[in-house]
């Protein structure tokens, strides 16, 4: 019944997609006009930069079905890469989001070498691991990060002259960076890169008898979530001014897998949907923090005993589990065919 | 000189076994399963909690406390079985390993709430006491640690080995169907196989706690990392290359403080799981890594 809904949704889009990306756009562009609620406004930024964060674990986990958990790593490196270069050597914030991005996908390209050879669920362990090493030596190396002070004064980036701070202005740059990522990453999933990274997904050995390289696209599949991840990262910084270990830690890899997995997987959209939920949840229960990853968990649960592939994830695919393909299958027999 | 590091070696063997034991357990649940899991630590964190308030509310004996651990950890395994794995034998594996997260999340944050999220003070049920064994220091509580890995260890070894219900349950890890044709309840041996690596895990999160003499909910990540990182090193199904696997990791642990800082000794478990599964994916296992 909901795949009704979303093959219409998509068939309506599909067919009116440049007008419907223009309305799009407009209503994100006016929105902080239309709401003049500095308030509301920092909540968007913040389901902004998430849906992006999510999105790029999407890639990762919804597109070649390797299983990153510990997205929350390759945050710090971009976060850290941003803030040490800009404090200290004073580097130009445009080009630092490039920077950031590359380091981060370097990163993301080691990280997936021990375990191109097995199975994905060594790679989540590992990136869990990871996660948790990465913080533990921002923590530690005091000379480079300031240690458990973290580092302050991270200066605002400057576009045509006008110094940026503060969500009003900060949402342009996270509303900017949403729509290059949803553009390139469009790009990405329909060429050849992209089909190879969902072959994988579905059967892995299948793929490879059909001549897909799975080693080389998994890794570039690593190296493209983690520069994403990275770039938001950079982005992060200077919008808080400051950063420190501990905004960094597994607690905030599974938020990031929460949205993807609530909003779902493999599908453009759904991070956005998930990023989307998750921060109201953040805002509604705010006078209950420490209820909030009880929700998240138990949503997490429900979301894979209903309906494993997410809210708006791909519904034809291995995401959805065993059940969702075998109703596709089932079709009428009708009278009179052999 | 000689001492401090034969003090670093005893030490690492002490926490070296405790990891061990978490390892054992955690080596059960996959075999048994077929499926690794997310939970594990949260189960040790659990079965820690468990030996705190009996300590605490009934009396400072260190039997009853093993018992409360065994106990709640079976509990917790009984309900990870339901909610992660009785439905999912079919599925695509990454749905149950995801349900395993989530349960992680919600055990540990449920935790947080109800126990409190500081960190408690452990009661020492037995008296700190010293031994020179020809100048090897040793104390009661290493003792305490060694003598309950062991005899948990041969528990296990005499169960799947010298018992039908263990033959049964070698079975079900080597092959679920053909041991359903075989008049097996595969349902039944797998729930309580589980089970059993969940109570050897928490029997391992009360050691952990006496030997570090507090607790606190958030533990559990890092322990589901430790003995997931040990029972690579063993081949992920193989009991006792994964007891190895948790010795080897006390001890590089222990040994590594003594070279960088103490802050870092969390980085050497999963460097040195990197450094294995760069370099022998198999660790001590002869048999060929397979679909974990």
């Amino acid at each position: 019944m909901i795949e009704n809904v979303h093959r219409k949704i998509k068939a309506f889009y599909e067919r009116h997609s440049i007008k419907v990306n223009i309305i799009l756009i407009l209503i994100s562009i006016l929105l902080p006009y239309i709401i003049n609620s500095n308030y509301i406004v920092g909540i968007l930024c913040r389901v902004l930069m998430y849906s992006v964060l999510a999105g790029s674990l999407n890639i990762i986990n919804g597109y070649s079905g390797q299983f990153n958990i510990g997205h929350a790593g390759f945050f710090c490196i971009g976060a850290y890469t941003e803030a040490v270069l800009a404090t200290r050597y004073g580097w130009n914030f445009w080009l630092l989001l490039l920077i950031a991005g590359i380091f981060t996908s370097l990163v993301g390209f080691l990280i997936s070498l021990p375990t191109l050879r097995l199975r994905g669920i060594y790679l989540a362990i590992v990136t869990l691991g990871f996660s948790e090493i990465i913080r533990i030596i921002a923590l530690n190396w005091t000379s480079v990060t300031g240690g458990p002070m973290g580092v302050k004064g991270i200066p605002s980036p400057i576009f045509l002259g006008i110094r940026i701070s503060g969500s009003s202005r900060y949402y342009y740059i996270f509303l900017a960076l949403a729509i290059l990522f949803i553009f390139i990453t469009n790009r990405v999933i329909t060429s050849r890169i992209g089909r190879a990274w969902i072959s994988i997904r579905e059967d892995e050995l299948a793929a490879k008898s059909l001549g897909v390289e799975s080693s080389f696209y998994k890794s570039i599949n690593f190296m493209y979530g983690a520069f994403w991840a990275g770039v938001m990262g950079a982005a992060y910084a200077p919008y808080y001014k400051f950063i420190a270990s501990d905004m960094f830690t597994l607690d905030e890899g599974f938020n990031i897998l929460s949205m993807v997995i609530i909003g779902g997987q493999g599908t453009l959209v759904g991070p956005f949907v998930g990023s989307l939920i998750v921060n109201i949840i953040t805002e509604v229960f705010r006078f209950a923090a420490q209820y909030r990853m009880v929700v998240y968990a138990i949503l997490i649960i429900t979301m894979m005993w209903l309906r494993p592939q997410g809210l708006v994830g791909a519904y034809d695919s291995i995401l959805a589990g065993n059940r969702a393909r075998r109703k596709l299958k089932r079709k009428p027999v009708k009278v009179g065919d052999k | 000189m000689d001492n401090y590091y034969i003090m670093q070696i005893i030490n690492g063997l002490a926490q070296g076994s405790i990891y061990a034991l978490m390892a054992i357990g955690y080596s059960v649940v996959v075999g048994v399963v077929g499926l690794v899991t997310f939970t594990h630590g949260e189960v040790i964190m659990l079965g820690a909690y468990a030996a705190y308030y009996t300590f605490t509310f009934i009396g400072e004996n260190i039997v009853l406390g093993m018992l409360a651990s065994f106990l709640a950890a079976w509990l917790v395994g009984v309900v990870v079985y339901k909610i992660c794995y009785e439905k999912f034998f079919d599925s695509p594996r990454h749905i149950p390993l995801i349900c395993t997260i989530g349960l992680s999340m919600l055990l540990k944050n449920l935790a947080q709430i109800i126990f409190g999220p500081n960190m408690k003070a452990m009661p020492q049920p037995i008296n700190l006491k010293f031994y020179n064994i020809s100048g090897v220091r040793i104390n009661t509580i290493q003792i305490l640690i060694f003598a309950t890995v062991l005899v948990l260890s041969l528990g296990l070894y005499i169960l799947n080995n010298k018992t039908r219900w263990g033959i049964q349950l070698r079975a079900v890890s080597q092959d679920r169907k053909a041991a359903a044709l075989m008049g097996i309840n595969v349902n039944r041996t797998t729930l309580i196989g589980n089970s059993i690596g969940c109570s050897l895990g928490g029997v391992a999160g009360m050691l952990l706690s006496i030997y570090y003499q507090s607790l606190v909910p958030t533990m559990g990540g890092i322990l589901g990392l430790k003995a997931f990182s040990s029972s690579v090193l063993g081949g992920l199904t193989e009991a006792p290359a994964s007891a190895l696997g948790g010795v080897l990791i006390g001890l590089t642990e222990n040994l590594g403080i003594s070279v960088l800082s103490n802050s870092y000794r969390d980085v050497f478990a999963f460097v040195f799981l990197v450094l294995v599964l760069t370099i022998r994916p198999q660790g001590f296992s002869r048999k060929v890594v397979g679909r974990p």
